[in-house]
């Protein structure tokens, strides 16, 4: 019985699809682009978050030490170090680790070194931190930890970079929540209104359904899985259409412009954004549906 | 089968369409409602089908009090009623088959009754070629034809016409009025808003004369053709 009146649903649903598709195509269409702009704006918050990620795998804490420790010190160290909660990693650089890396940052110019002995920078340890902790309160409250240790007495962590990196993330966290908080605002405004004006057409036969006898659910229903079906439809050429222009015209542009600030690799959406962007759109269907349903059924005017 | 006491309805205005109503109505009874455009007519019937609520009185229909009825009660009783409009209220992106099968699948009856019994409604009024035409394909008077198989396609115990004739010519008038007849000896109980006086002198039945939101005249038992109408004539003209 149930089953039966679900199929007489999905079958009206169906007809009040085929029979006026032209509202439908401006209700898929409305979601469509509607969400296409949630899922660009996605699409640059994802990247930027990644490139923020990826500065932030640069804040570290640098101990250096007099001379480089035997095994069994190290061992003691890391384990009084990764005792630290926030604490990743501990990585140690030595002497001529570290005059490598100098000889390669100054590139042309490294003959500058030559004749020069392998002990002339010391040794260090870098400490990495767990991603939630990679800003200035995260290093400070290590090296607030470490600092009771005498050994790790020349601690180095760049304090004004770090501030200044922690307002950028702050801003850019800000921007998108600001933006994001308008652009999900216009998308449900657009597509309830869209979905209202496709059932303010159909509110004769909504009035004529009530006149002889239907019940409030049963006139609904197959309006309510209509826009449920139209979201969807709306949300999958969404994701589509945003992954197609995003593979034909954003991705070598955002390649290159992440490239040059120290990211190689593009991201579209995460899957689980994609299909939060499809759910959404047959959840904005189903909710777009209810207000004008409720206000063009009605038994008692 | 109808009884009303006491009924008013006021407009949000303040303004009366109907004051102190008073009207009972026998299973099988075949009733005119007439009067001036504007006495209360089809107020009267939109309050019978729960269409508005009243301001003050009470309405029983088969026994059961319907004025402080619930919104979730009210498609059960227009279940039991047929329903037929003026302007002929029918679904236009639907078949004709498709709008008189409306009322019974939203009873949940199966579909090959369905079929069956919406087949012997629209042989009835004679359009029963025309299952898969949609209304704006037909004539007005074949929509209302429609309209009225979609009323009785459920068996009502009441059949509430508003003005059902007022659109139509004189020879699908009086096609209407032999549907009305034909339902009302099968038992259906009829009541029929109109301000067409030719029609209540050919067809003489009951006839209630309201005016200014009041009834003004019942003619309670059938009156001859003319004696009828004439003093239903008298009562619109004054």
């Amino acid at each position: 019985m149930i089953l039966a009146k679900m199929l007489y649903f999905f079958k009206g649903a169906w007809r009040n699809i085929c029979q006026c598709p032209l509202l439908c195509l401006a209700a898929v269409g409305t979601v469509a682009v509607s969400l296409m702009m949630v899922a660009f704006f996605g699409v640059i918050f994802f990247n930027f978050e990644q490139l923020t990620s990826h500065w932030g795998q640069q804040v570290q804490l640098k101990i250096f030490l007099e001379k480089a420790p035997n095994d069994t010190l190290l061992a003691e160290w890391r384990r009084k170090i990764e005792a630290c909660p926030e604490v990743e990693s501990v990585n140690l650089v030595s002497s001529a680790e570290a005059l490598e890396r100098f000889r390669k940052r100054l590139g042309k110019k490294a003959d500058l070194l030559e004749g020069l002995g392998a002990e002339l920078l010391p040794a260090s340890l870098e400490i990495g931190l767990k991603a939630p902790y990679r800003n200035s309160s995260g290093v400070a409250a290590v090296a607030e930890t470490l600092r009771q240790h005498k050994e790790f007495s020349d601690m180095r962590h760049g304090g004004e970079w770090l501030n200044r990196f922690d307002s950028l993330v702050s801003l850019l966290k800000l921007t998108a929540v600001i933006l994001g908080g308008f652009l999900l605002f216009a998308t449900i405004f657009m597509i309830a209104n869209t979905i209202k004006l496709t059932l303010y057409a159909r509110r004769d036969e909504l009035e004529i359904m009530t006149l002889v006898g239907g019940t409030s659910l049963f006139i609904k229903m197959p309006y309510i899985i209509e826009g449920a079906v139209q979201g969807l439809l709306g949300g999958l050429l969404a994701v589509g259409g945003a992954y197609l222009i995003f593979k034909t015209f954003l991705h070598d542009n955002l390649v290159t412009l992440l490239m040059t600030m120290g990211v190689g690799e593009v991201m579209f959406l995460p899957s689980g954004f994609q299909w939060g962007l499809v759910s959404a759109g047959m959840l904005l269907g189903v909710f777009g549906s209810l207000p004008p349903l409720r206000k063009f059924v009605r038994m008692r005017v | 089968m109808i009884r009303i006491c006491n009924l008013a309805k006021y407009y949000e205005t303040g303004a009366p369409a109907l004051t102190n109503i008073n009207l009972n109505v026998s299973k099988g009874e075949f009733v005119y409602i007439t009067g001036p455009s504007g006495a209360g007519k089809s107020t009267l019937l939109r309050l019978l089908f729960c269409g508005t609520s009243p301001t003050r009185g009470q309405i029983l229909v088969n026994g059961r009090n319907i004025t402080r009825m619930g919104a979730s009660q009210i498609p059960y009783l227009r279940r039991q009623l047929g329903v037929v409009f003026q302007d002929f209220k029918l679904i236009k992106t639907r078949t004709l088959m498709e709008n008189v099968a409306f009322p019974l699948e939203v009873q949940g009856i199966r579909r090959q009754e369905v079929a069956k019994r919406v087949f012997r409604a629209l042989q009835m009024v004679k359009l029963e070629k025309y299952l898969k035409k949609y209304p704006l394909e037909i004539s007005g008077g074949e929509q209302q034809r429609v309209a009225i198989a979609r009323a009785l396609v459920t068996d009502p115990l009441v059949l509430l016409a508003d003005e059902p004739t007022g659109n139509l010519d004189d020879q699908t008038t009086l096609e209407i009025m032999e549907l009305f007849k034909s339902a009302n000896a099968r038992g259906t109980t009829v009541i029929m808003a109109t301000h067409n006086l030719e029609l209540i002198r050919r067809h003489p039945r009951r006839v209630v004369v309201l005016k200014g939101g009041k009834i003004v005249e019942d003619h309670d038992t059938p009156l001859s053709m003319t004696a009828s109408a004439g003093q239903a004539e008298r009562s619109l003209d004054s």
